[in-house]
């Protein structure tokens, strides 16, 4: 799965995909990749979970073989106008810039391309081994993947255009991009999964790497029946809930496709601390 | 006509899968056992709600409880919303020359401040209908935050913005001009970039948008006094992304909203529990009572965090707090929404704006 080039993480909000992102960021640079990890809409969860009080747009080092930026949208356009697109430089980009903004926030997959660009162009630039993305949650998941074919769509051609076909080439080229699907074993996160599972099925935009199971309880190595007959008090109410727990765990596991399974971290951490937990579980085999 | 008092609103607000649907529903179990004609609105996916409220679905027309005199559910229903904002606001042709338009159906898709603004003129309608007397509000779970509160001030913020005014010049709204984006070199230099005409049409579009300015800014600003009025309760678990968005809540509501009036926790775990509770089960094997001790000392863990979140926020936020302990399922009938609120804690009526003796008229 380290493998590839770029894996774009998300899953329903609140489920931890910050915490497994960087995690993963921890776990692959433990095994001697240079790793570049970025927030897209909200980058606070993972500059917390990295240990920063925020990101910047310039990657910055956060642990040996870490980087990390945060997509700006505004100079995330910028740098598409200038960098990539060759934009010469006489060209009053302010104005410029003033009059794409609108377009920006009207138009069908720009504001996206522009964001879900900027981790593209990192692949290209070579830099990293690894670019892993907190990709915006499955509710706004497919506008930002689907940007470059609705880009195709509307720009009839030009550099834009040839731009976003190979956006499109690389997120769908299994060999180099990934999308790794979070979620916990609750009613709401499973149902979101399995709908995204399906338009997955229908639209094959990124390559599915995994759905990761996050916050999995153990299972208590006592039966139900033992725990019944325990002197009513906080051992057994403890082992009661547990149980009731875990089964319901079970249920919505059983609905989704095998994969990796991170552990529930009982009692206070700090998001660096869940971090650093969850990268020690995925080394675990 | 005799003229009807609007209903009080109670905005039940917070990070989704925290069981805002659940809290909603109990409360307005509550005010209706208190003799408050009741509705209850939600978007809830799941349709726990309506399960649980004894109905076999849940329209956009309020519907009454069985068996509940003063209580109704409703869902809001947010999918047509972009169409239906534009009927209201825009002349017949104007809204249909903007449903064919593709960058309608591409900000329709996607901006999801109108989502977030439809519910906010749904709950407004129901407000000023004076059929209830408290109006309970399940925040939409994907702009369950601060979005739904903001959203009508962004809607305004997209249609009024000066930069709008700034591409498509002076205009005057209600009356459509032709605008020639041709005219200015510098969208010139974009339509270059472009490889096409584009923001041409962006623009013609914009023109049509515009028009609805006066009649949504006006319901806007009326949502935004709804807003104001009502009662806000925060329902949060000791999770991170929970409480960074109750925190996130207690910064940006005020001005919008003012402060929250109450927080929920929901998932508490009891707060006695300790791992230096005593086993008494003689005659348990050692490895029974080995995983046992370390269950519960796990679970102690993880109580204590509870116990840190709360006091934390608490100190943080000064306002009453209210506690939900963490059941085994979430409720699916009445008497589970009843329960519910019998085992919470600090959960009373009077801290939500809501007095139990004064009955239906």
């Amino acid at each position: 799965m380290l493998d590839r080039k770029l894996l774009l993480i998300s899953g329903k909000g609140g489920v931890g995909s910050s915490a497994v992102t960087a995690s993963l960021a921890l776990a692959a640079a433990r095994s001697g990749r240079s790793v570049l990890a970025m927030g897209m809409l909200d980058a606070l969860g993972l500059a917390d979970h990295l240990g920063v009080d925020d990101l910047d747009y310039e990657a910055r080092q956060v642990a040996p073989g870490v980087f990390t930026l945060a997509v700006d949208r505004a100079r995330a356009l910028d740098e598409y106008l200038r960098v990539q697109l060759r934009l010469p430089r006489p060209t009053p980009t302010r104005q410029l810039a003033r009059a794409l903004n609108v377009l920006v926030d009207t138009a069908p997959g720009v504001r996206e391309i522009i964001s879900i660009g900027k981790p593209v162009y990192e692949v290209w630039s070579g830099r990293y081994d690894l670019v892993l993305v907190d990709a915006p949650p499955l509710g706004q998941l497919f506008s930002y993947l689907r940007a470059p074919a609705t880009i195709a769509d509307l720009v009839p051609a030009g550099s834009i255009r040839e731009q976003a076909g190979r956006m499109e080439e690389l997120l769908a080229d299994p060999a180099a991009s990934g999308l790794l699907l979070v979620t916990t074993p609750e009613e709401l996160p499973v149902v979101e999964t399995e709908s995204a599972l399906a338009q997955l099925t229908r639209e094959p935009v990124i390559d599915l790497v995994a759905v990761v199971a996050n916050r999995i309880l153990p299972e208590l190595a006592v039966s139900a029946a033992l725990v019944a007959g325990l002197p009513p008090g906080p051992h057994r109410r403890a082992a009661e809930l547990h149980q009731a727990l875990w089964s319901s765990q079970r249920r919505w596991l059983d609905a989704l496709p095998p994969g990796p399974r991170l552990p529930y971290l009982f009692g206070s951490h700090s998001p660096e601390e869940v971090a650093t937990l969850l990268a020690a579980a995925w080394e675990q085999p | 006509m005799t003229p009807r008092n609007p209903a009080h609103a109670v905005l039940v607000a917070g990070a989704g899968g925290v069981g805002k649907t659940t809290v909603s529903a109990a409360l307005a179990v509550a005010a209706a056992r208190a003799g408050r004609r009741t509705l209850v609105v939600t978007v809830d996916p799941a349709l726990r709600l309506a399960d649980a409220l004894g109905l076999t679905e849940l329209g956009n027309q309020p519907t009454r409880v069985p068996g509940q005199p003063h209580l109704w559910g409703a869902m809001l229903d947010v999918t047509a919303s972009w169409e239906a904002i534009v009927r209201r606001h825009a002349a017949v042709d104007v809204a249909d020359r903007l449903e064919e338009n593709p960058f309608f159906r591409a900000i329709a898709d996607r901006f999801p401040a109108a989502q977030a603004y439809a519910a906010g003129e749904q709950m407004a309608e129901f407000i000023e209908s004076g059929a209830w007397d408290l109006l309970v509000v399940d925040t939409p779970p994907a702009v369950g935050g601060i979005e739904f509160f903001l959203a009508p001030r962004r809607m305004r913020d997209l249609i009024g913005s000066r930069l709008l005014r700034w591409l498509t010049g002076a205009h005057i709204p209600g009356r459509r001009t032709v605008y020639r984006v041709t005219a200015r070199p510098v969208l010139r230099l974009a339509d270059t970039v472009l490889g096409g005409p584009l923001l041409e049409e962006i623009a013609e579009f914009l023109l049509d948008l515009r028009t609805l300015y006066d009649g949504l800014s006006h319901r806007a600003r009326s949502i935004e006094r709804h807003f104001r009025m009502a009662t806000t309760v925060v329902v949060t678990t000791a999770q991170p992304t929970p409480l960074r968005e109750t925190r996130r809540l207690f910064s940006e509501l005020p001005p919008l909203a003012g402060r929250p009036d109450l927080v929920v926790f929901n998932r508490t775990l009891p707060d006695e529990w300790s791992a230096r509770s005593r086993l008494r089960s003689p005659g348990l094997e050692e490895a029974a009572r080995a995983a046992l001790r370390h269950n519960l000392e796990r679970w102690a863990a993880e109580s204590g965090r509870q116990r840190d979140a709360r006091h934390d926020l608490a100190a943080r936020l000064g306002v009453p707090m209210a506690s939900i302990p963490w059941l085994q399922e979430a409720p699916t009938s009445l008497a589970g929404l009843v329960g519910l609120l019998e085992a919470a804690a600090g959960l009373h009526l009077d801290l939500l704006g809501v007095t139990g003796d004064s009955p239906a008229a």
